[in-house]
């Protein structure tokens, strides 16, 4: 029953990224609380992570890891390094958004983005 | 924009975009079996050329050390501007900060307090392990930074603001923070001081296999492991320094 969906299997790690970051993105859009809005984000920066992973994944190959065996055919070592720093990036970044929400709620009282209105001089 | 026309955009941005990733999707490599050229040279060449059985810390602190040189700073910014802005409006208006009326404050339950303070040390010994493990085994500053940070949180669960504060001092984790990230830095002009390309390994590399193999990279995943934790000590300060219960004799820092 399920065999006709079999070709499209290779398709779902872009479709995941991809549905990863339409939900976030959508979300962030229609937010009505920017704690929540720092959420969204986080789930639009979780693509770049499955994006990342899936292109460096090789079928059976183990980690790049060669402490117990010799070295052999691995997955991408490149892009783990690289999900590696993005995800320490982004919690750092995420810290620093939350920061900047107590501050918004310090000065104007609310931290739903519809009611913030542009600063005037 | 009205939230109603803003959600009518972006509907229709997701529709003109879908064809052009159904595009991509269906002409990129098959999904397992890309082409990882670069990958691939690491994985034959790593263990041989830097004698470390990790090949992500290898392009982490080696091959592509001059990223995580960049990527060092970037969190460095990050949190300074975290504490910038935490620190700009404390205390400016009134001596103590508020506490929300009406709500009480509850003592922590017995329970979390044992399972806590037992779990705390425990955390940060394992956080070492995974930080001291960067050559050998997944494992490497960033995990461990991390994981050493975690444990500082469950010490504030276990032992209330006031006993956390004890212990966790501002200036140990600015030092850590600042010293970690410029430990890295000088690795770099270490090499420059020798005649050699910036980073670039000059000091002995050990065996393939062993606590410490990798030459320079023990020292710069060293230094990436003081600065992540101390960067997150940081960040746990300042947020808890916003939530702070109220108490009768202001604390001076």
């Amino acid at each position: 029953m399920t065999g006709f969906l079999l070709p499209l299997l290779p398709l779902l790690p872009w479709a995941v990224a991809a549905w990863l970051f339409g939900v976030g993105l959508y979300a962030i859009v229609t937010s009505r609380h920017y704690v929540h809005l720092i959420g969204c984000l986080s789930v639009v920066q979780a693509s770049t992570y499955v994006l990342l992973l899936a292109a460096g994944y090789r079928h059976g190959a183990p980690a790049p890891i060669f402490y117990s065996r010799p070295p052999t055919l691995a997955v991408d070592p490149v892009l783990q390094a690289l999900v590696l720093t993005d995800i320490v990036i982004g919690a750092t970044v995420t810290a620093l958004l939350l920061a900047l929400v107590l501050q918004l709620h310090k000065r104007r009282g609310t931290i739903d983005p519809e009611r913030v209105r542009p600063m005037r001089r | 924009m009205s939230p109603r026309l803003r959600r009518a955009v972006f509907l229709l941005a997701c529709v003109c975009l879908l064809p052009a990733f159904a595009h991509v999707a269906s002409t990129m490599p098959a999904f397992g079996a890309h082409p990882l050229p670069y990958g691939d040279l690491i994985n034959a060449v790593g263990v041989r050329e830097r004698h470390v059985t990790n090949m992500v810390s290898a392009i982490n602190f080696d091959y592509r050390g001059f990223d995580t040189l960049g990527e060092e700073f970037m969190m460095l910014c990050a949190v300074t501007g975290t504490t910038i802005l935490l620190r700009g409006t404390r205390g400016e208006t009134q001596d103590r900060p508020q506490r929300v009326p009406g709500r009480e404050i509850r003592p922590r339950a017995d329970a979390t307090v044992l399972i806590c303070r037992l779990l705390a040390g425990f955390t940060v010994l394992f956080g070492l392990y995974v930080l001291l493990h960067a050559m050998t085994t997944p494992g490497g500053g960033f995990q461990g930074g991390v994981i050493i940070a975690s444990g500082l949180l469950l010490a504030f669960l276990g032992e209330g603001y006031r006993g956390w504060r004890h212990v966790a001092h501002s200036e140990l984790f600015d030092a850590a923070e600042g010293g970690g990230a410029a430990l890295y830095a000088l690795c770099g002009f270490a090499s420059m001081l020798m005649g050699l390309p910036f980073l670039q390994n000059m000091l002995p590399l050990g065996k393939s296999g062993d606590l410490f193999s990798g030459g320079l990279m023990l020292v710069e995943n060293a230094g990436v492991g003081l600065a992540v934790a101390g960067g997150f000590g940081i960040l746990l300060l300042e947020f808890l320094e916003e939530t702070r219960e109220p108490e009768p004799v202001q604390e001076d820092e």
